[in-house]
């Protein structure tokens, strides 16, 4: 009778593997990493974390993210294409339009590898400024002898707030192809890009004006300390801004995008970028990944004030705010 | 709903190509000066500084958040202090820890964190 009930168990334990839930299955692998009193104490004294599905030694998982992203940063955008039909654009976008930049402001742009969100920045700012300087000189169509007069005065102060992005990333690869990328585009000045850790930002206290990851938190080994350090090299009432694959709301929604992404997604990254298992990884990485509610708790216990999220698409996508206050 | 999607997508890439189009004009108007940030492919004499100033001023040292200072012959960017180097390959600065060079030999080794 005890070997049948030790193969029930099993059994279970190996459901609860497959089983697509995220919820069930994220309480289990947290709760199990938090107590301790799971299988994967037999880690040595090692903490452990999820990589996909599997669980892995937290020092493993960084070095194997690592590895993923080096093979498939060559093909990175164009997989991004394929997998969501160039959705992943208008998200992006999206971020840009809540985030409404004025010129001079500055950003951070973690796990930014190939730059997508900074140049979006870039082009807003640019145009934000455009606009602004036909506004005025619009309105100095009849000027009066004062404006003429305090317009000679300040002309030489031309530009004088610069903004400025850098794209922070733990992965050299990605960022070649990004800073290729900004070469082609014809991008020189008010762009930088430095290789890093997210746990742990090169930057002194107090920096940015905004701080946004997009679609790369989910890779991070420790999510608090990554919040912590965007808390840290923020200004006061700056603003952190994160896009990242959530819950669908919706449950027929719900399997239809399970079907799309455990079924299509590892074949075209097989087909496209040749590496089945990058691509499983990513679509396991969003399901261990927490749901929107449960995101917004980790950001304001971080320190974050108005937090607020936006579903995207349905949920399938999240964009998470705060502010350091 | 697909269709206005389809349009959204046709005027975001073509306001995109606008504007990437337009850029490289502003930026021929606008910087007069040729970037020191240089293209560091194959410069036998003294190559340009990779690394411009204003990004040297915003690193620090990971670890221990104190400045860093820019070391030209070896490319590097030093904390004294704790006595670690961090490269700087193809002009972009890496300051992962793990990948520090230590500079002297007993500077106490960081434990390397994940």
């Amino acid at each position: 009778m005890a070997a049948s009930i030790r193969l029930f168990f099993r059994r279970a334990i190996r459901h609860s593997h497959r089983n697509i839930n995220i919820n069930f299955a994220g309480s289990l692998g947290r709760s199990a990493c938090g107590a301790g009193a799971s299988p994967c104490r037999c880690f040595s004294d090692e903490r452990s974390t999820h990589f996909g599905f599997e669980t892995v030694p937290e020092a493993e998982k960084a070095k194997r993210v690592y590895k993923v992203f080096e093979s498939v940063a060559q093909k990175y955008d164009v997989m991004n294409d394929a997998m969501s039909l160039g959705v992943h654009r208008l998200w992006k976008d999206m971020l840009l339009h809540v985030m409404h930049p004025q010129p001079g402001a500055r950003l951070l742009d973690v796990a930014g590898g190939t730059g997508d969100i900074a140049f979006r920045f870039l082009d807003y700012v640019r145009s934000q400024q455009e606009r602004q300087q036909r506004r005025v000189a619009r309105s100095m169509q009849t000027p009066s002898w004062d404006d003429i007069s305090n317009n000679y005065s300040t002309e030489d102060e031309a530009e004088p707030q610069e903004s400025t992005a850098v794209v922070c990333d733990i992965n050299k690869e990605m960022l070649q192809v990004g800073k290729q990328k900004a070469e082609q585009m014809g991008i020189t000045t008010g762009l930088s890009w430095v290789v890093g850790d997210a746990e742990e930002l090169p930057f002194d206290d107090d920096q940015f004006d905004v701080y946004t990851i997009a679609f790369g938190i989910r890779n991070v080994t420790h999510i608090d300390k990554a919040l912590q350090e965007a808390l840290r090299v923020l200004k006061p009432g700056g603003r952190f801004m994160c896009l990242e694959f959530s819950k669908v709301t919706n449950p027929v929604l719900a399997r239809l995008y399970d079907a799309y992404s455990f079924q299509l997604i590892p074949v075209l990254g097989e087909v496209i970028a040749g590496d089945w298992k990058s691509y499983q990884y990513l679509v396991e990485s969003i399901r261990k990944f927490p749901d929107q509610e449960e995101f917004k708790g980790m950001i304001e216990d971080a320190g974050f004030y108005c937090v607020q999220y936006y579903n995207l698409t349905a949920g399938v996508v999240a964009l998470h705010s705060g502010f350091k206050l | 709903m697909f269709r206005h999607v389809l349009c959204k997508l046709a005027t975001e890439t073509g306001r995109i190509q606008l504007s990437v189009r337009h850029a490289p004009v502003l930026r021929a108007v606008a910087s007069a000066s040729v970037p020191l940030r240089g293209f560091s492919d194959g410069k036998d004499e003294a190559p340009p500084p990779p690394v411009d100033a204003a990004l040297l001023q915003l690193l620090v040292c990971p670890l221990s958040k104190q400045p860093l200072r820019y070391e030209p012959e070896t490319n590097e960017l030093i904390n004294e202090e704790l006595g670690i180097a961090y490269p700087i390959t193809d002009g972009i600065p890496n300051m992962i820890p793990q990948e520090a060079r230590l500079i002297r030999k007993d500077a106490p080794a960081e434990p390397t964190q994940g």
